[in-house]
C-alpha cells in the first residue's frame, strides 16, 4: 500500500458523508468510527473531520491489558479484537487524538481500520472516496510530501512555527502506513 | 523470592517448572501412587503437559505487558482492600454470572453469535474438565457393587450412583455431550465465516479458521470413536483411538499460542467493574477543558503510569496531560493548534476567523495581487 | 446492455456476489454519479459504491447521497394503494383505486367542466415523467390546470435567464471548468450545505488561487472562506447588485467590446444603477462600504469570473430582477460563452433543469415552447395525436392554483412527486385547499405530509426502480438506470399516468411498454424547441459522458457552453436590466422587527418526506431550529438551546434557539424541512414575484418571544 489518508482541516464543510460513508463500509457494523465536529459553533462553522492516525507505535495498544489491538503487515491499526477485548476503555483514555469509540452494549472498542478491505486492495476508503470538500484525501506517499512542505511553508510564511519534536501538540496531518 | 527466580532463566520457566511439579503431585495424590495410571491415556498426559507449560508461558509473559501489570497491580491491591469488599465481591459475581456463565455481551452482538459462541465456549470447558480429571487422575470410577458406581475425586470417594441410571448416563457420556456442544457451534462459526462478507474483511485464515478446523476435527474423530464402540462393536477402535489422541494432543498443544488463548484471560473483566467503574457508563472525573464527565481518576492514573513506563510523553507545556482532557477536547485541541485558533479574538461580535489571512493555509499559493491589476480581458485568456 | 460503467483504471470494490448498476443521485441537481450495489443472488439492494469515473463529481457524494439507496427497500414504503375511508387509509387492490379515480374524475369534469381538475408536477423525476404529466394533464385529463413545485424553487432563474439572454439553461458552462476561473461571486447559495458536491471544484480552483465573493446574510461553511463576505440583510440582493454594477461602470472594468457588440440596454442599465453609490448600497443592504468596494474590485479584476446564485436571490418577490442584475454583472465583464467564465443557477431539485423544460409549467409546453405561440402548439398537438383546438390554454402558477381552490374553481388534484403541504409558502392556507378539494389523488412512494390529506394514495417507484434520463444543473442529460425490479405493488409514473388515460378513454395516446419509448417520443417533440434533446440517445449519453443540450441532430456534439457566438433572443443580444430599487413584500415592523430566512441543512432535503426516513440523516438533524447570534438572543434574554416561540403575521411556531456569531445579527435563520407543525413554511410569506409568480420564502418580518 503505497497510498496514505491527508487531512487538511479548513477544507472541511462539515457535511458528514464521511460519517455516513463509513457506515457503509464493510466489517463496520453500520457504527461510524470517524468524527466531524465543530471547533466552537458559537464562534465559527468551521468544522473539522477526525480519524485514527494509524501511528506505528499506537498508544491504544500500548495501553490496552487484554493486548488485543493488533496491527496488520500493511501497517493499519485494526480495533480491537472482539474475543480479547475486556471493554476498560484504556484505549479511549490513552489514545493522545481522542480516536477509539466505545459500545457498552456489546462491550468492545471499535475504530477505524481505513476501510480495511478497501484500502489493501489499494481503493479509497469510503470517506476519502465520498468527501466532497477533499478535507479527506487518499493519496501517493510523493503528493502527500509536496502538500505537506507547501503546507509547511505557508505556516513559516505565518509565523506557525511548530517546535521541534513536539509531536503530540503539532502532529502532521497526515496518517496511513506512514508517520514521523 | 528473588534468590529462588534467579537460578531459573525467567520468571516464566520458573513458574512452568512449578506448574509441572504441582500437576505431578496432583497426580500422584489422584491416582494413589500412581495405582490408577490409565496407560492408554498416556498421550494425553504429555499433551496437557505441554499445554500447563504453554499455558504459564503465555500467562507469565501476557502479565509482564505495562498495561496487563498496571491493571493485575491495582486489582490485586483492591482486593486486599477490605474497604472495598461489597464492591469486590459484587464485581466478580456480576462478571462471573453475566460475562463468562451467560456471555451476554456476545447475545448483544447478535443472538447468532451469542449461541455460537456459548456453545463452544462451554463445550471446551467441559471437556477440559473431563479430560484432565481424567489424564491427571483427578477423578475416576469404581464400582463398590454391580449396581452401583463411586466417583473418586482426588482419591477421596463422593458421590455413589446407579450404574445405569439417569445421571450415570450423563456421567459417561459426559464428553459426548460436550462434544456435540462443540460441534454443533464450531458449524455455525464456520457457516458465519465463510457466508458473512464483513467477517471476512480482517479474517485471517491461521488465526481465525485454523482452531476450528482444529475444533472440528477433535470433535468429528471424538464422535466417532463413541460411535464405533456404541454402534459398530468397536470397528477400527485401536486406530479410531489413535487418532483421537493424536488430534488432542494437537488441540492441546495449540491452545496456549492461538486464538483460544482468550479464554483464560477472559476473568480478568472483572477488573473493570472492579477498578474503573463501579456501575456501566456512569463517569465520575471531568475533563479539565469542559467539564464533562468522561473517565474515573483511578483509570486515568493508570493510563498515564502506562504510557509513563513505555516513554510516552503525552505531558503539555502547562504540565498536563492528554489523558486529562475528554477524548472530544483533544481532538479539538490537536484541531485548533494545527489551525493556530487558539488566541485571536479581534472582535468579539464577529465569529473568529479561522482564515488567518487572504488564503486559507492549506489552499494552494498565495496569487499576486498584480495577477489582478492586469488590465488584460478576460477572452484573452481565453484558452 | 451493460449495466455497470466504468472506464479503464479506475479501481471499484467488487465484492463477491454483488453486481453493481451505474447510475446518479435521486436527490439535489448536482446528479452525483454512483453504482449501487445489488446482490446477485436475491436481487436485493445491498449499498452505495462511489462513481470515481464520473466526470463531475469524481466519486463524491454528500451525507444524503451515501444514504439514498437507503429510501429503495425502507419500511415506511407504500406498498398497496391507499384509498381514504371515514378518515383512514384502507389498502386496496391497484383496479379499485383506479376505478375510484376514473369514477371521481369523470364526475367532476362532467359536473364542473374539464378544469375542475388539475395536476401538481414536480421535478425530483426522470424527463420521461416529467414530459408524460404535461401530457397527462392536458391530453389525458385536459385541464389547463397544471403546475408544479418548480415554482417554489427554480422559476424566478428561468425567468430572469428568459428575459436576458432568451433561454433558460442553468449554467451558461460545463462545471468541470470551474476550477479553472479566477474569481467566483457566489449569491445566495450556502452551496456548501445545498449542493455539497460542487465545493470541490471551488475549493481547487482556490487552490490555484482564485478569489471568491460570498453574498449570505449568514457566514455560511462557503463564506466563511470567502475572501469577502457580503452579509447583506435578507431581500437586499438588487440593490447589492446595483451598487457593484455602479462600481464595475465607474471604475472602468466594463468590457466595452463586448457590451456594445452582444449587449443591448446599456445606457439605461447606466443611468439607472448611478444612484447605487457604495455609500447608499451600504445603508440599504446593510454590509460595510468597504467590503463592497472591495468586492467589486476582485470581480472587475478577474480575468475570468463565474457568477452564481441559488434560492437566496431567487426565492424573493423580485427574484427575476435579481438574477437579471446579477446576470448584468457577468455580462459587462463580458464574461458569458467563455472559458471558465459564465453565469449559473445552483438548481436545487434532482431533474430541476430537466423538468421545467418539458411542460409542467402552466404556460410552456416541450422543449420550452410556449403555450401562447400557436405554431408549437400545432406542433405538439401533432405529436401528441390530438387537435390543436383540444389543447387547453395556460393555467396558473402552482400558489395560485391553491387560490383556485379556495375559488372553488379546481375540485380535484392529482399530485405527483411533490410534496406541497410542507413546501408552499403559508402552507396552512395550503392545507386549508387541501381539505377543501372534493378528490385529492397523490403518487408518492412514502406517505408524505401531502399524501396524508389524499383521497387516494398510489404507490410509485422509487428512482432506482426505473430508467430515464435526467438533465443535471449543467444541462448535461444523464441516464437513470434500473437496480431493481419496482418493489412490493408499486408502479411507476408513467405505467400510472396510462391506465388512468386507458380508463378515460385516452390509453391510445399512452401506449408506452418501456420509459426509452417515451423518451423517443419527448425526443421529437423537443425538436426545434428551445431546448432541444432530439439528438439525444441513451447510447450517446453512456459514451459520452452525458449531453449537453440543446442537441439538434445525432451528429451534433452538444453544447457545453453556451451562447458563444450570439444569445437566444430574437436579436441574438443579451437584455441588460434597469431595476429600480424595491423594497422586499415585507418589512420589519414594529410589532415584527425581525427578519427570518428559510433555508437548508445538509442533511435533508427539500420537504423531508424522503430524508426523514434514514436514520443517520435524522440522527444528525432531527428537529428544526432558530438560529441566531448571541447578541440578538440577549437582547431577548435567550439562552442556547432554550424553546422560544416565533411568530409572522401569518402564524406561530416554538423552536429551539441555536446560537452562533457566524450570522447577522438582526435575523433569524430557520430550516423548512419539516411538516405541520415544525414546518417554518407556516411564517413565510406568500408574496409572489410578479413575473416568475414565485413566493417571497426568503425573507418576511418576525418576531420572537421567550416562552
Amino acid at each position: 500500500m503505497n497510498k496514505i489518508m491527508y487531512l487538511e482541516f479548513e477544507r472541511c464543510i462539515g457535511c458528514r458523508a464521511c460519517q455516513a460513508a463509513c457506515r457503509e463500509c464493510g466489517d463496520h457494523d453500520a457504527k461510524e468510527r470517524n468524527f466531524v465536529e465543530h471547533v466552537d459553533f458559537m464562534e465559527s462553522r468551521q468544522t473539522f473531520p477526525m480519524m485514527c492516525m494509524q501511528c506505528k507505535d499506537p498508544a491504544c495498544a500500548r495501553v490496552c491489558p487484554a493486548n488485543a489491538i493488533q496491527i496488520t503487515e500493511e501497517g493499519v491499526v485494526l480495533s480491537a479484537s472482539d474475543e480479547k477485548c475486556i471493554g476498560c476503555r484504556n484505549c479511549t483514555f490513552g489514545c493522545p487524538f481522542g480516536i477509539p469509540k466505545f459500545d457498552f452494549e456489546e462491550n468492545k472498542m471499535y475504530k477505524c481500520d481505513m476501510c480495511y478491505d478497501r484500502s489493501k486492495h489499494d481503493i479509497a476508503p469510503m470517506c476519502a472516496s465520498v468527501c466532497p470538500s477533499d478535507a479527506i484525501r487518499f493519496i501517493d506517499f510523493d503528493e502527500m510530501q509536496s502538500l505537506r512542505r507547501r503546507r509547511t511553508q505557508m505556516n513559516l510564511v505565518e509565523g506557525k512555527k511548530p517546535t521541534e519534536q513536539d509531536k503530540w501538540k503539532y502532529v502532521p496531518e497526515f496518517f496511513g502506513v506512514y508517520s514521523d | 523470592m528473588q534468590k529462588l527466580e534467579r537460578s531459573f532463566y525467567s520468571k516464566a520457566s520458573m513458574y512452568s517448572f512449578f506448574v509441572v511439579m504441582i500437576l505431578i503431585l496432583s497426580m500422584w495424590l489422584g491416582t494413589g501412587q500412581f495405582v490408577h495410571v490409565d496407560m492408554m491415556l498416556f498421550g494425553y498426559l504429555i499433551g496437557s503437559l505441554v499445554f500447563a507449560i504453554g499455558i504459564t508461558l503465555r500467562m507469565v509473559s501476557w502479565s509482564l505487558r505495562p498495561a496487563t501489570h498496571q491493571m493485575l497491580k491495582r486489582s490485586f491491591s483492591n482486593l486486599r482492600n477490605r474497604e472495598r469488599k461489597k464492591r469486590n465481591i459484587s464485581s466478580i459475581i456480576k462478571t462471573a454470572i453475566d460475562n463468562i456463565i451467560l456471555q451476554k455481551f456476545i447475545f448483544k452482538r447478535g443472538i447468532y453469535r451469542g449461541v455460537t459462541h456459548w456453545l463452544i465456549a462451554w463445550g471446551c470447558i467441559g471437556s477440559f474438565a473431563i479430560t484432565f480429571g481424567l489424564t491427571f487422575g483427578w477423578m475416576h470410577f469404581s464400582l463398590i457393587d454391580p449396581e452401583t458406581y463411586q466417583i473418586i475425586v482426588m482419591g477421596v470417594p463422593t458421590i455413589t450412583m446407579a450404574a445405569h441410571g439417569l445421571f450415570a448416563e450423563m456421567v459417561y457420556n459426559g464428553l459426548n455431550i460436550t462434544a456435540m456442544m462443540v460441534l454443533i457451534g464450531v458449524l455455525m462459526a464456520l457457516i458465519r465465516r465463510t457466508t458473512s462478507p464483513d467477517v471476512k474483511v480482517t479474517q485471517r485464515t491461521e488465526f481465525d479458521l485454523v482452531p476450528l478446523y482444529i475444533l472440528l476435527t477433535v470433535t468429528v474423530t471424538g464422535l466417532v470413536l463413541t460411535l464405533s464402540y456404541a454402534v459398530l462393536d468397536g470397528w477400527m477402535h485401536n486406530y479410531l483411538s489413535l487418532i483421537h489422541q493424536i488430534t488432542v494432543v494437537l488441540f492441546l498443544v495449540y491452545f496456549p499460542f492461538g486464538k483460544l488463548f482468550h479464554l483464560p484471560i477472559r476473568p480478568m473483566t472483572t477488573a473493570v467493574p472492579m477498578n474503573y467503574q463501579e456501575h456501566l457508563q456512569v463517569d465520575t472525573r471531568a475533563c479539565k477543558r469542559c467539564e464533562t464527565l468522561y473517565s474515573n481518576d483511578d483509570q486515568i492514573a493508570d493510563v498515564k503510569e502506562i504510557l509513563g513506563a513505555q516513554s510516552f510523553d503525552l505531558q503539555l507545556s502547562d504540565g498536563t496531560y492528554l489523558s486529562d482532557y475528554c477524548p472530544a477536547c483533544r481532538r479539538r485541541m490537536r484541531v485548533m493548534k494545527q489551525m493556530n485558533l487558539e488566541s485571536q479574538h479581534k472582535n468579539p461580535y464577529a465569529p473568529i476567523q479561522t482564515m488567518t489571512d487572504v488564503q486559507v493555509p492549506g489552499f494552494g499559493k498565495h496569487r499576486a495581487d498584480s495577477y489582478y491589476e492586469k488590465k488584460d480581458k478576460g477572452d484573452k485568456n481565453h484558452e | 446492455m451493460s449495466e455497470f460503467i466504468s472506464k479503464p483504471g479506475v479501481k471499484n470494490l467488487q465484492r463477491d456476489g454483488e453486481k453493481l448498476i451505474t447510475t446518479h443521485c435521486s436527490y439535489c441537481g448536482m446528479q452525483c454519479g454512483m453504482h449501487i450495489r445489488v446482490s446477485e443472488r436475491t436481487g436485493e439492494i445491498k449499498g452505495v459504491e462511489p462513481r470515481y469515473d464520473w466526470p463531475v463529481t469524481l466519486g463524491k457524494l454528500c451525507p444524503k447521497g451515501v444514504t439514498a439507496y437507503q429510501q429503495i427497500d425502507h419500511p415506511d414504503r407504500i406498498k398497496r394503494p391507499l384509498i381514504k375511508k371515514n378518515g383512514e387509509f384502507i389498502e386496496s387492490s391497484w383496479d379499485e383505486a383506479l376505478s375510484l379515480i376514473e369514477r371521481k374524475f369523470t364526475e367532476l369534469q362532467e359536473k364542473h367542466g374539464k378544469d375542475s381538475l388539475s395536476v401538481f408536477g414536480g421535478v425530483s423525476m426522470t424527463n420521461e415523467k416529467c414530459y408524460l404529466v404535461g401530457k397527462y394533464a392536458r391530453v389525458a385529463l385536459g385541464t389547463r390546470f397544471i403546475d408544479y413545485n418548480g415554482r417554489f424553487c427554480m422559476s424566478s432563474a428561468a425567468g430572469g435567464f428568459n428575459q436576458t439572454f432568451g433561454l433558460d439553461r442553468g449554467s451558461t458552462l460545463p462545471w468541470t471548468e470551474l476550477e479553472h476561473s479566477d474569481c467566483f461571486l457566489i449569491a445566495g447559495s450556502n452551496t456548501a450545505e445545498c449542493h455539497p458536491t460542487s465545493i470541490q471544484m471551488f475549493w481547487k480552483a482556490r487552490d490555484k488561487g482564485a478569489k471568491m465573493i460570498v453574498v449570505d446574510p449568514r457566514e455560511t461553511p462557503t463564506a466563511r472562506i470567502a475572501d469577502v463576505h457580503l452579509d447583506l440583510k435578507p431581500g437586499t440582493d438588487s440593490a447589492l447588485a446595483n451598487g457593484l454594477l455602479h462600481l464595475i461602470i465607474k471604475e472602468g472594468y466594463v468590457d466595452q467590446e463586448y457590451v456594445d457588440e452582444r449587449c443591448n440596454n446599456y445606457e439605461e442599465l447606466k443611468a439607472s444603477v448611478e444612484a447605487f453609490t457604495p455609500d447608499h448600497t451600504a445603508s440599504l443592504t446593510g454590509v460595510d462600504k468597504e467590503k463592497i468596494i472591495k468586492a467589486a474590485h476582485i470581480f472587475g479584476q478577474s480575468p475570468r469570473s463565474v457568477v452564481m446564485f441559488a434560492r437566496g436571490v431567487e426565492q424573493q418577490s423580485k427574484g427575476v430582477d435579481n438574477v437579471t442584475l446579477y446576470s448584468a454583472l457577468a455580462l459587462l465583464r463580458g464574461q458569458i460563452g467563455k472559458f471558465a467564465s459564465g453565469v449559473a443557477t445552483f438548481t436545487g431539485q434532482g431533474n430541476g433543469q430537466g423538468g421545467r423544460e418539458h411542460g409542467q409549467k402552466s404556460d410552456l409546453l416541450p422543449g420550452y415552447r410556449k403555450l401562447t405561440d400557436p405554431e408549437a402548439v400545432k406542433y405538439i398537438s401533432k405529436v401528441w395525436g390530438i387537435e390543436p383546438e383540444e389543447m387547453p390554454k395556460p393555467g396558473v402558477s402552482a400558489y395560485e392554483m391553491f387560490d383556485e381552490i379556495h375559488n372553488g374553481t379546481i375540485k380535484a388534484m392529482h399530485v405527483i412527486c411533490s410534496n406541497p403541504a410542507v413546501s408552499s409558502p403559508n402552507v396552512e392556507y395550503a392545507w386549508e385547499a387541501f381539505k377543501k378539494l372534493d378528490f385529492l389523488v397523490v403518487n408518492d412512494f412514502f406517505l408524505s405530509e401531502t399524501a396524508e390529506f389524499a383521497d387516494v394514495v398510489l404507490p410509485t417507484t422509487t428512482w432506482a426502480e426505473d430508467e430515464g434520463t435526467t438533465t443535471n444543473l449543467e444541462g448535461r442529460v444523464i441516464r437513470i438506470r434500473k437496480a431493481i425490479e419496482p418493489l412490493h405493488e408499486s408502479k411507476p409514473d408513467w405505467e400510472i399516468f396510462g391506465e388512468i388515460a386507458k380508463r378515460l378513454g385516452k390509453g391510445k395516446h399512452f401506449n408506452y411498454k418501456n420509459p426509452r419509448e417515451i423518451f423517443e417520443e419527448f425526443r421529437i417533440a423537443t425538436k426545434g424547441g428551445k431546448a432541444d434533446y432530439s439528438g439525444i440517445t441513451y447510447e450517446r449519453i453512456d459514451k459520452e459522458d452525458g449531453v449537453f443540450w440543446p442537441c439538434p441532430s445525432e451528429d451534433h456534439p452538444g453544447t457545453p457552453t453556451i451562447f458563444k457566438d450570439k444569445f437566444s433572443t430574437p436579436d441574438g443580444k443579451a437584455n441588460l436590466p434597469a431595476v429600480a430599487w424595491k423594497e422586499p413584500g415585507e418589512i420589519p415592523t414594529k410589532e415584527f422587527p425581525l427578519r427570518l430566512t428559510t433555508g437548508r441543512v445538509v442533511y435533508h432535503y427539500l420537504s423531508g418526506n424522503q430524508t426523514r426516513r434514514i436514520d443517520f440523516l435524522m440522527e444528525q438533524c432531527p428537529v428544526p431550529y432558530a438560529e441566531m447570534h448571541p447578541e440578538l438572543a440577549s437582547q431577548y434574554n435567550m439562552r442556547d438551546g432554550e424553546m422560544i416561540k416565533l411568530s409572522t403575521p401569518r402564524s406561530s411556531m416554538e423552536l429551539e434557539v441555536k446560537l452562533t456569531k457566524a450570522t447577522r445579527n438582526d435575523i433569524v435563520f430557520v430550516p423548512y424541512h419539516w411538516g405541520k407543525e415544525l414546518s417554518v413554511n407556516k411564517l413565510t410569506n406568500p408574496s409572489l414575484d410578479p413575473i416568475s409568480r414565485m413566493p417571497e420564502f426568503k425573507v418576511c418580518s418576525a418576531k420572537i418571544e421567550k416562552l
